[in-house]
């Protein structure tokens, strides 16, 4: 078996040393007058109940979930190397690229009747809630953040900024902020939908145009201040925005057609709906452009760009095209949220909410738009879980400290995400194996 | 305008032949590039002529990759001027250009440590480059319209027929990390050629390779010029090859070109025995 390897002990040390550390950080806080290692032993030796079973240890419990963590990696594992080795399952041939496996489109088939009868499975209109504002927003901005980060290989960590912008552009035109409406008349939510996208993508392109010459870290440092910027202004500016308060009368969303009138309210399952048609359109567009012209002239630039250029490939418009299609979808989730809870307020928007996504995208799986998904889905329900039974005596507080743990394990064994795109698994393996790769470099130095 | 080119008195410390009126390709003149106090090249002249396989040889950091990368776009020197003269069209001046145009406009190029999309197919990476990157917008590649389809219809036959002409058939399939490396440089050789380019530099094309590998890139090269009618621009360190491949060559030392010739004529050139043989002769003894 290959979970008795070498390097597979060195693993379940790895993960036996993270609880241990998540094991103090949840532990008993100490006090200023016991001497600071009271804490640290409380933290092991504290008796406490293993999942309301019996009581055990700490130390116990941390241990067991470590080895459970560690085994199941381990028998998952197998299949990542796979990806390495698995030189048939990737066809680039022109008829094997448009050739679908009967499996895949069973799943699809399955995942689509589940998620179309999903209302009628959840009755609690909590869960629903949920499952929209929670989930289904979030699924949108994941998916978005993805192009940008997973497809293009930039490090956006101002994605808030463009959600910001979504749901403020949303606010003026329907009326709801201070600052009348554009030619004082409001229009309807759904009606904001391209102009709140637009208006975000203007800002992408913006900001992208002079900042994208600069590689990854600047990149960074200027989306981050970027994303303060925009925080900033919207809390400042009360006459404008209605500062720290904002405004909690954005209009429900309601379609008007001809004879169809049919109006958001308070019910759950209509937005639901909404939802999940603008999320397939969203995942339909993306995956389209993965394999355009466009999707490979990223995969280029993101692999090496001084290559890509060589090629004829314009860096910098690629950049600002994925930066400009990121924003626009961060935008159209501003627009969603706005129209969704009626509120706009620059809590929405902090600095946490753009590492948030950013934890699902890579958690999810850069540049693989099912997993990013799928990871919005996972995080997004154990999170709103925790947040709203509070188990285990878990506190909101420590929420983080947990993400953060969840992290630094899925970059130990699994580093190209949950449901990691093929081409992404690729580059961690080569970039693993990178030494393996040039051993059979025969150097026949004849130097003249 | 080529007649221009020829009258033109080369710089004092090169060795010039006399310059026939051919038809050149590119024609870099005075070009100095400098690093902060650090001098890379130092007013080097090259005249490309259509259709030969023209080298540049010297020891380890005589300035060979850095007049590759002017060349390219990648550095812009601080004075000359390099011109590319394509087949038909108007002459172009390359430096102040991006190294993208440069690449569209027909100068491809390969790179001295392979620099392959090392995660994608052989087939993808030749794509990449056979792609015409220039009239898409996101619309055109969203809407898969006709244009579209037959574009990709295009590039994919371009793919085809060149890993065909450099024998990597087989292999299309294949990550590229999974190459030998002499099929990476192969690999490589395609990926510049599926530009459309009328030019190719080729740096260091055979570094790396065990010697069976080098015959087959030695006549790969050949073909590069003889059946696709692509002017070849080598930088390379096996004097075999060099001289077996190259109908001329440049032997540049500390950023200088310090002569210009034939392969037999620069063998037997003092200047070069001394400042390049001798050299290497006195760092083999170290």
């Amino acid at each position: 078996m290959t979970i008795v390897s070498l390097a597979n002990l060195k693993r379940l040390g790895l993960t036996l040393l993270m609880m241990g550390v998540i094991a103090i950080m949840t532990g008993s806080p100490g006090s200023s007058t016991a001497p600071p290692t009271t804490g640290v032993h409380g933290s092991f030796f504290e008796r406490v109940s293993w999942f309301g079973l019996f009581a055990v240890q700490r130390w116990v419990l941390f241990a067991t979930l470590g080895v459970i963590v560690w085994l199941l990696v381990s028998l998952y594992r197998p299949q990542a190397r796979n990806i390495r080795r698995g030189v048939n399952t990737v066809l680039a041939l022109p008829k094997s690229i448009t050739a679908k496996r009967p499996t895949r489109i069973a799943f699809m088939v399955l995942a689509l009747i589940v998620v179309l009868i999903l209302p009628k499975l959840v009755h609690e209109s909590f869960w629903m809630y949920l499952i929209v504002e929670q989930i289904g927003v979030w699924i949108l901005l994941a998916l978005g953040l993805n192009v940008v980060v997973g497809f293009a290989g930039l490090l956006d960590l101002g994605f808030a900024a463009f959600y910001a912008i979504g749901a403020y552009t949303t606010a003026w035109f329907t009326g709801a902020l201070p600052m009348p409406a554009l030619f004082h008349h409001p229009i309807p939510t759904l009606w904001v939908i391209p102009i709140g996208v637009l208006a975000a993508m203007i800002f992408g392109v913006l900001l992208g145009t002079p900042t994208l010459r600069l590689r990854g870290d600047y990149l960074a440092i200027v989306t981050l201040g970027f994303a303060l910027i925009i925080d900033d202004f919207v809390e400042i500016q009360t006459g404008v925005t209605g500062g720290g308060i904002g405004t909690s009368s954005v209009p429900h969303p309601s379609i008007n057609v001809g004879f169809w009138h049919l109006h958001f309210g308070i019910s759950n399952t209509p937005y639901y709906y909404l939802c999940l048609f603008f999320i397939i359109i969203f995942i339909m567009i993306f995956t389209s452009l993965e394999h355009s012209r466009i999707g490979r002239s990223w995969v280029a630039i993101r692999e090496d760009e001084v290559a890509a250029e060589s090629v004829g490939i314009n860096p910098l418009k690629y950049k600002v095209m994925a930066f400009a299609v990121g924003a626009a979808s961060g935008g159209f989730g501003g627009v969603m949220s706005a129209g969704l809870v009626n509120i706009v307020n620059p809590s929405l928007f902090t600095y946490q909410i753009s590492v948030n996504v950013l934890v699902l995208v890579i958690f999810g799986g850069m540049g693989s738009i099912w997993g990013v998904a799928l990871g919005a889905i996972v995080i997004q329900t154990v999170t709103s879980y925790l947040d709203n039974y509070q188990p285990w005596g878990y506190q909101i507080n420590d929420l983080y400290m947990y993400i953060g743990a969840l992290l630094i394990i899925m970059m130990i064994f699994r580093p190209a995400g949950l449901l990691p795109s093929r081409r992404r698994a690729r580059e961690f393996a080569a970039a693993e194996g990178g030494e393996e790769i040039h051993t059979d470099e025969v150097l026949s130095g004849e130097q003249p | 305008m080529n007649d221009d080119a020829t009258i033109d008195t080369p710089p004092s410390e090169t060795v010039m032949t006399d310059e026939p009126t051919t038809d050149l390709i590119i024609r870099a003149e005075n070009l100095t590039l400098r690093f902060g106090g650090v001098v890379s090249l130092r007013d080097v002249s090259i005249k490309m002529r259509r259709g030969e396989i023209l080298a540049v040889i010297g020891p380890n950091g005589a300035g060979k990759t850095s007049l590759f990368n002017s060349l390219t776009g990648v550095y812009q020197p601080q004075e000359g001027t390099i011109t590319f003269l394509p087949r038909d069209g108007q002459p172009l001046s390359v430096i102040g250009k991006k190294a993208h145009q440069i690449a569209r406009a027909g100068v491809s190029r390969t790179f001295q440590a392979s620099r392959l999309f090392s995660a994608l197919s052989v087939f993808e990476n030749v794509k990449i480059g056979a792609e015409d990157h220039r009239g898409i917008g996101l619309v055109g590649a969203l809407v898969k319209g006709p244009g579209t389809r037959r574009g990709e219809h295009e590039s994919d036959k371009v793919v085809i027929e060149l890993l065909e002409f450099v024998g990597l058939t087989k292999e299309a399939n294949l990550i590229a990390s999974q190459l030998s490396y002499g099929a990476r440089r192969r690999l490589e050789i395609a990926r510049a050629l599926a530009t459309d380019p009328q030019v190719i530099l080729l740096d260091e094309p055979a570094a790396g390779t065990n010697p069976s590998e080098k015959l087959e890139l030695a006549v790969l090269i050949r073909r590069v010029r003889d059946e696709r009618g692509v002017s070849v621009l080598l930088i390379e360190h096996d004097m075999k090859l060099v001289m077996s491949l190259a109908e001329r060559l440049y032997v540049l030392n500390f950023g200088s070109v310090i002569a210009e010739g034939s392969p037999v004529e620069i063998r037997s050139n003092p200047v070069v025995i001394d400042a390049y043989l001798g050299s290497s002769h006195e760092a083999a003894t170290d």
